[in-house]
């Protein structure tokens, strides 16, 4: 009989109805009903416990994090004591949510949008604004994210996917936007809840068209008025800000300037 | 339950995207199984979370000729779980949260009762002995074969399907009692 129960919870699990069992055993049948039936309602039972859907996301990049962050150190051939190994293990969940740099994270900190990493990249950037300890925290790292996309924006023009570029002026907009709404919580612009910047508009919808054609002179276009709109975003944020703010977003401006110049220069030089 | 040698060897190799197919594979799997041996929420949390760390840190060395990849996850659940329960002083009592119902699309009073013969199941596994509880709590919660059940227990297959059975028939036992106890109040309402 305990073969039989097997056997029929087999085929069950593999979505035969409970009939189909019973009438292969017509001798054990009216045994063997009662324990389906309840088989069959504990299998529908404990189907549905299931893992809550953020911590079960949360957990994946945190190992999927510390997966990398070992084939890492593998590679590079680096030997840690067992003892440090254990700590380190307790504590790359944490860090590499806290810091963004240590080991797996680390590798996909040079990562470019076409990169298998880049995700990572992106995913450790948006953990490190979660857990940013204070409006200010929050608003400095959104700016320090814009310059990253700038930045990576000026190496594809160079490595010639401009594919990328019209999603990465996006990115950065994006960002600022999320600049100007972090800050609008700093609780320093007391009369005027919005009193830095709204958040960036988006491109007009001819010049992303032009880009996603793939057309240089559109992309060009695109980037000037990316730049335009951004840079006056900035500006005027850098006019109401608090004065803790002031030097970060004061780097961002001459930073985003100066890849955006360069970025265009690229662009230019490959269709000239 | 079917994990490829492939995935497994390309994830060991260092592969991303195996390691997060064994992921998705397996963590419901091993959630819903540690869930059923500490019966909470954020307990089955925690200690999921353990045995992926856990078999990260030795999946350089595991063999696939030893063991089912399956099965290795899950005497690592298994190992954990009774560690954790051997320091909490608690191997026996286990207090199920009550907010976890099969979806069924019956009749609103079907689904009543349904969900509350669900929720008395689940519940009735705390009953069962702890060897029933670890093959009940595989075979449904983490869906591993009789085969793979033995493997990661150390048992012999007979043995599991004697577990089974008798687990089966004791859990249709007390759902019965359930069921009847419930009739008798409503009786004598």
């Amino acid at each position: 009989m305990e073969d039989i129960l097997n056997e029929c919870l087999e085929r069950l699990f593999k979505g035969e109805s409970i009939e189909t069992c019973l009438n292969a055993h017509p001798e054990q049948a009216s045994g063997l009903e009662p324990l389906l039936r309840t088989s069959l309602m504990l299998r529908q039972s404990t189907a549905a416990i299931r893992p809550d859907a953020e911590y079960k996301a949360r957990t994946q990049y945190q190992l999927q994090a510390m997966f990398y962050d070992r084939h890492e150190k593998v590679k590079k051939e680096v030997r840690i004591p067992v003892w440090q190994r254990k700590w380190a293990v307790a504590l790359t969940t944490v860090a590499a949510i806290l810091l963004a740099g240590v080991g797996a994270v680390a590798a996909s900190a040079t990562a470019l949008p076409d990169d298998a990493l880049y995700p990572i990249k992106l995913a450790a950037e948006q953990a490190r604004v979660a857990l940013a300890f204070s409006d200010v925290d929050e608003a400095k790292l959104h700016l320090q994210f814009a310059e990253r996309r700038a930045n990576e924006m000026t190496e594809m023009a160079r490595q010639g996917k401009s594919d990328e570029i019209s999603t990465l002026t996006e990115q950065i907009a994006n960002h600022l936007g999320k600049l100007a709404v972090a800050e609008a919580t700093l609780g320093i612009t007391k009369e005027e809840p919005e009193a830095l910047a709204p958040p960036a508009p988006a491109l007009p919808e001819e010049a992303t068209a032009a880009a996603a054609g793939m057309d240089t002179g559109g992309l060009e276009a695109v980037l000037s008025q990316s730049r335009a709109m951004n840079l006056a975003l900035l500006e005027e944020a850098l006019d109401k800000a608090p004065e803790e703010l002031k030097p970060a977003l004061e780097e961002a401006i001459d930073s985003l300037a100066r890849d955006y110049d360069r970025t265009i220069s690229i662009i230019e030089g490959g269709s000239s | 339950m079917s994990i490829e040698k492939d995935v497994v060897s390309r994830a060991i190799k260092g592969d991303g995207k195996a390691f997060a197919q064994l992921y998705e594979e397996l963590f419901d799997k091993v959630y819903r199984y540690v869930y059923l041996r500490v019966g909470n929420e954020t307990e089955a949390e925690d200690l999921t979370q353990d045995v992926f760390v856990k078999a990260l840190e030795a999946i350089g060395s595991y063999r696939w000729r030893n063991l089912p990849f399956a099965s290795w996850i899950f005497r690592i659940a298994h190992n954990q779980v009774i560690d954790y329960l051997r320091k909490q002083g608690r191997v026996e009592k286990v207090d199920f949260e009550d907010d976890v119902y099969p979806v069924d699309e019956s009749s609103p009073a079907q689904i009543a009762e349904q969900r509350i013969e669900a929720a008395e199941l689940r519940d009735n596994i705390k009953k069962l002995s702890p060897s029933q509880r670890e093959v009940i709590s595989l075979r449904f919660g983490a869906e591993l074969s009789t085969a793979e059940i033995a493997e990661a227990l150390g048992k012999s297959a007979g043995t599991v399907k004697a577990l089974q059975y008798n687990g089966i028939v004791a859990l249709r036992k007390m759902m019965l009692g359930n069921r009847q106890g419930r009739e008798d109040g409503r009786y004598s309402e």
